[in-house]
């Protein structure tokens, strides 16, 4: 039993990273049941999606008992830590996308609030867009935090599942950056905090 | 191709959100005409229809409005055709005048109203609990809990509806349409062949509707003895605790007793209304105290309570009526177990935690037509010297505009109330009024209004956003999308009227549509102003993206007026350190921050 929160922003493609992470569930012969919320805006809005493998009949998960977040923007993760147990793992994409509220003050991006809540939890920092820079086609970063995520050992999924549901999500011609991006993903420096500015 | 897998064969397991397993019901249940108009959390399942129609033999069709809808499904369905058509819960209240008369007429072929009510309101304007309204109609009401439950669910109501000749309401919930979960495929049933045979039922006359009132008694009635409830009504465990619950709040049950350590017996009925008593009532006899647990209002608890009341059965009773369960928000797990604990008298607490965080307000994309427009609709009040204008607004992605900074909409509550509204207060108040609502909406609820302002001499300024979709709701097309459909045009519209102060513009083009503005500010009569241009994630979609251009600033022209943050606001600006940079993984390109009338100092440029 796996309890994924996947935290970011309209637009960031989070709904399908969630739903690969399903489809590879259900490939491997577990339940898997996800829900999204994502207000009224197309784009720019926070966006929480919910993972759970395993037999739950509920797809929200409990406060406190996500095993995992999947942070693609540094303050919708932090935003939504109360899903995560005090064990759990950040996966987090080093990603800042301003909030207008701030913008409109001519504030900054609140890194160190930021850096100071996520800092209290075991985090994986991945450079997935630069990654995807690298391999020269930014839409690839998601399937480096897959590979990323994979990599922490907690899905419990087996790789060629993962992969499997990769490619069924993606047109055959992508499928070899994509590969490379989960490759890349997977090498991770061990764990480390997020530092506090 | 995208969807094929709702085309798989019987037997097969596939991950679908519960909106998607809907379209895989109509298939299996050999429906033959849907159609709806847009609304989330409904959505999908038109996404997936238009694409699908064709391939899985289902005549689908956007309609103006969910009244039109609910008519051109009901039509099918007089033919012997099993018909199908969905809404959003607040699109129930546009299609209620016909609605409400369909369990009188009956159906021929099986046909099924389904509503996606938004529990929290995560995408609407109240919480309404639809079954209520299913009741009120007289229509079968059936609840399911999860994707598996939408599809089969949509075959029995297709299959009860045509056997007892009723309309059937399905209602589900945001978290039961946006949940994918595994769903396996059944058979595909025949479609029915056209049968259509004149009958006075079809005709509610008062002589008709007379006789009619009878026949809806007679066919709930025979509903309250059917198999159905065998199928769609379930119970389990063993303990003195009965909870009887439907829907979405079914889901959290397990987990919070298991968190709590109690037991309970859970009766699950699907089938809710018109109950089976029977059933029911012999339950809450063995149990000695009884928790309604439902999502929204007290739906079933009512029911049972006044059934409870004439059988003289008295139990411990906790529900949303004595204030045991909190009435408004949708349920999770942690709640479930937060309002358990205190019946069960023990000891629990969920563990939140603060953080000060920033909001992240929801915003208009980048490149959207909106933005523009109401960051001249400001400026050209501003120089006109308007400076307390009331703005009715309306229900689509521009009622964004009522945040920091542009804050353009005091007064919205449902679809074409712009219009409505603008008239009511152009009868006494003292400033001016101008008002905004999408093109979309306009076709859908606006166009009675307008008639009516133009009749009542009402003198406001009335912007249309035509931005060629429904974009809110992800997209869908307009009475203005083409083809194969014929193309509505909203200027003809609005000069078919008689309106002759009618203005068109594109926002892209601030200059010219600040001379616009100020030219129907300074009209002593019904100005309509049509701003049109494309919906920016419909270019985004089409466009290949290394066609993309991104803009910068330059560092070396930039004053620091902050004109461009403050009051054009688009949301790939931000701000470091006092200097104002544009995200360049969200700038669209769309170049009308470059326009002097935004940055004064030209130091807004494509970025090589
Ligand atoms: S409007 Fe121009 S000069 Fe003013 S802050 Fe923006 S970029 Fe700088
Ligand atoms: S060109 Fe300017 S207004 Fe348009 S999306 Fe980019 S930053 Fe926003």
């Amino acid at each position: 039993m796996v309890s994924l929160v996947l935290a970011g922003v309209g637009g960031q493609g989070i709904i399908t990273v969630a739903n690969i992470v399903g489809k590879a569930a259900l490939i491997e012969g577990k339940n898997a049941l996800m829900t999204e919320l994502h207000g009224m805006a197309q784009r720019g809005g926070k966006i929480v999606v919910e993972v759970r493998i395993g037999d739950y009949k509920s797809a929200i998960i409990p406060a406190r008992s996500a095993d995992i977040m999947l942070a693609f923007e540094e303050l919708e993760g932090a935003r939504n830590l109360s899903k995560l147990k005090e064990s759990g793992v950040i996966v987090l994409n080093r990603r800042m996308i301003h909030p207008v509220s701030l913008t409109l003050k001519i504030q900054d991006y609140p890194e160190r609030i930021v850096a100071e809540a996520l800092s209290k939890y075991k985090t994986i920092n991945v450079e997935a867009d630069q990654i995807a820079m690298n391999l020269g086609n930014k839409r690839v970063a998601n399937t480096a935090m897959i590979g990323a995520t994979f990599s922490t050992g907690l899905l419990n999924l087996r790789e060629e599942n993962l992969i499997t549901a990769i490619k069924e999500s993606l047109p055959e011609k992508h499928w070899d950056i994509n590969m490379k991006a989960f490759e890349q993903g997977k090498i991770l420096p061990a764990f480390e905090t997020a530092k506090v500015a | 191709m995208a969807y094929d897998l709702l085309l798989g064969s019987e037997g097969k397991m596939e991950f679908l959100l519960g909106n998607e397993a809907v379209v895989r019901g109509l298939y299996e249940a050999g429906v033959s005409v849907a159609a709806a108009y847009p609304g989330t959390p409904s959505s999908e399942i038109g996404d997936v229809l238009y694409k699908l129609s064709d391939r899985i033999g289902i005549k689908f069709e956007f309609s103006t409005n969910e009244k039109v809808a609910l008519e051109v499904a009901s039509a099918a369905s007089a033919g012997g055709l099993r018909s199908f058509v969905f809404m959003k819960h607040v699109g129930l209240n546009v299609a209620m005048d016909s609605f409400v008369s369909l369990s009188g007429a009956g159906v021929k072929g099986g046909m099924v109203v389904f509503s996606a009510d938004d529990p929290s309101m995560h995408s609407s304007q109240n919480e309404q609990d639809n079954r209520f309204l299913g009741k009120f109609a007289r229509t079968i009401v059936i609840e399911p809990s999860s994707p598996q439950e939408l599809k089969d669910y949509i075959v029995h109501a297709f299959d009860i509806s045509e056997e007892i000749g009723h309309p059937v309401l399905i209602r589900s919930v945001t978290r039961i349409s946006h949940v994918r979960a595994p769903v396996r495929l059944g058979k595909i049933k025949e479609k029915n062949e056209w049968k259509y045979k004149k009958s006075a039922s079809l005709v509610l006359l008062p002589e008709n509707a007379y006789k009619a009132q009878m026949s809806i008694v007679n066919r709930l009635e025979k509903v309250r003895s059917s198999k159905y409830n065998g199928i769609l009504n379930s119970v389990y465990g063993d303990s003195s605790t009965l909870i009887i619950t439907s829907g979405a709040a079914y889901n959290y049950i397990d987990e919070a007793i298991q968190m709590l350590n109690v037991k309970a017996r859970i009766l699950k009925i699907g089938l809710s209304f018109p109950l089976d008593q029977e059933m029911i009532l012999k339950e809450v006899e063995k149990a000695e105290r009884v928790i309604f647990v439902e999502e929204g209002g007290p739906f079933l608890e009512e029911q049972i309570l006044s059934l409870c009341a004439i059988r003289s059965i008295n139990k411990k009773f906790y529900g949303k009526i004595n204030g045991s369960i909190p009435t408004s928000y949708e349920m999770d797990v942690d709640r479930v177990a937060g309002f358990l604990s205190e019946i069960y008298g023990i000891q629990f607490q969920t563990k939140t935690q603060n953080l000060n965080l920033p909001e992240r307000a929801p915003v208009l994309c980048p490149g959207c037509p909106h933005r523009a427009t109401y960051y001249v609709a400001k400026l050209a009040m501003k120089q006109r010297g308007i400076k307390d204008a009331i703005v009715p607004t309306d229900i689509g992605c521009y009622s964004l505009g009522y945040y920091e900074p542009y804050q353009l909409g005091d007064y919205c509550f449902s679809m074409g109330s712009s219009i409505g509204s603008s008239s009511g207060f152009t009868i006494e108040a003292k400033e001016r009024v101008v008002s905004f609502i999408g093109d979309s909406t306009f076709f859908h609820a606006g166009i009675p209004g307008l008639i009516n302002a133009y009749h009542n001499n009402h003198n406001f300024v009335l912007v249309i956003m035509d931005n060629y979709v429904t974009a809110m709701t992800g997209g869908q097309p307009t009475p203005e999308t083409t083809p194969p459909f014929k193309r509505v045009d909203i200027e003809s519209v609005v000069r078919g009227i008689g309106i002759k102060n009618v203005y068109s513009m594109d926002p892209y083009d601030l200059k010219n549509s600040l001379d616009t503005f100020k030219k129907a500010l300074d009209s002593n009569e019904l100005a309509v102003i049509i701003s049109k241009r494309e919906c920016a994630l419909e270019v985004d979609r089409k466009r290949v993206p290394s066609e993309a251009k991104v803009f910068q600033i330059n560092q070396d022209k930039c004053n620091l007026c902050y004109n461009c943050v403050k009051n054009f606001t688009c949301a790939a600006f931000y701000v470091d350190e006092g200097r104002v940079y544009i995200d360049p993984e969200l700038c669209d390109g769309c170049s009308v921050c470059s326009e002097p009338l935004v940055c004064p100092f030209n130091a807004i440029e494509v970025k090589p």
